[in-house]
């Protein structure tokens, strides 16, 4: 039998939130942190979008998929680039969740997909974060 | 002719190989990877629409399609895919039952390979221990590409046991392993019906060219 959990879940949003304007101290402070230059001092690095955190990181009604998680890693497609003065929204999503078996007994996997836009709806970034619980 | 029988593409969760990636790097190594073909067995799914035929003309290469699913005996290889198999069996369920699964889609036109044999918790060697062996089955991936010590090893006993016929197969989630481990069949396969019949009639083994990439680096 297939993993029992109700469907609905998927491609629910949980998350929406709007980040105060980008400024020209959070990028310098971002590629300092990160040894990552951006294309110049006003552009941010790509992976600046790693930085921001939204109200909630996980949906209130996740089923319950185990005792223990962890991060199973992150793909980032990266869009426009983030400049001072950019007001990002992010907008998080249950993208998927699946059950693997693998040598050390059986898995599920969380996909949370946020996506990043800014002040111009142009996508900044589509972050796809994998969770693993057994 | 030589295929790489076990093959993921980005269209696994795991992988991050697209197809034609795959194509460009055999053109580029043929000289140590003799492979005529590939077959992508995507883990827990199929999509009766994937079309890679354009690619094939590209590259000159037969690119197949299988699947990877999931089983109460380890994972296996299910190649000549069609409607009434994935009607039957759900391929996201990771518990499939292997007894019911590898007559079937033999009986529905198919062939179903154990793959990996030898690893903890997803190979055949460890069920075989504590439950009956599966009637149907014709041949298991002796060759693993992405095995780690040892568990190629432990197949040659099963395979003396049971009489299976042995294929090989990289395993590649990764562009640079496609190829590594193949099948060398004696008959012509131009489709995934010649493969099929191919499999049934046992004429092919496992190769490994992992020595020849070692030495060409």
């Amino acid at each position: 039998m297939a993993l029992d959990f109700d469907r609905s879940i998927i491609g629910s949003e949980f998350d929406r939130t709007v980040f105060a304007p980008v400024t020209k101290d959070a990028i310098q402070e971002y590629a300092a942190a990160s040894g990552e230059p951006g294309a110049n001092e006003v552009t941010a690095p790509p992976t600046f979008v790693v930085r921001l955190r939204g109200h909630r990181w996980m949906p209130e009604n996740m089923p319950n998929l185990g005792r223990v998680g962890f991060d199973a890693g992150k793909d980032i497609e990266f869009g426009v680039p983030v400049r001072v003065g950019d007001v990002l929204t992010a907008v998080s999503t249950v993208h998927d969740i699946y059950e693997k078996t693998g040598r050390t007994g059986s898995m599920v996997f969380v996909v949370l997909r946020t996506v990043v836009t800014n002040q111009r709806e142009d996508e900044v970034a589509v972050i796809d974060q994998k969770m693993m619980f057994r | 002719m030589i295929l790489d029988l076990h093959t993921h593409s980005d269209a696994s969760e795991d992988s991050r190989a697209p197809v034609e990636t795959y194509m460009k790097w055999l053109v580029r190594k043929r000289d140590v990877l003799p492979i005529d073909g590939i077959v992508l067995t995507e883990h827990r799914q199929w999509d009766p629409h994937a079309d890679y035929r354009h690619l094939e003309d590209k590259y000159g290469m037969l690119i197949l399609r299988g699947a990877e699913v999931e089983t109460d005996y380890g994972h296996v290889l299910v190649y000549g895919v069609n409607d009434d198999i994935t009607r039957h069996f759900d391929f996201t369920d990771v518990r499939l039952p292997a007894q019911e699964l590898i007559p079937a889609v033999a009986r529905m036109g198919g062939l179903a390979v154990p793959c990996h044999p030898g690893r903890p918790t997803i190979g055949l060697c460890e069920h075989y221990a504590h439950k009956p062996p599966i009637a149907g089955v014709v041949a298991v991936e002796a060759l693993n590409g992405g095995s780690r010590r040892g568990e190629n090893e432990r197949v040659q006993e099963l395979i003396a046991h049971y009489g299976y016929h042995a294929v090989g197969g990289s395993d590649s989630h990764l562009v640079s392993f496609i190829g590594i481990c193949a099948t060398q069949f004696a008959d012509e396969i131009r489709s995934v019906e010649d493969l099929v019949i191919a499999l049934e009639r046992g004429r092919y083994q496992p190769v490994d060219f992992r020595e020849r990439l070692k030495k060409e680096a």
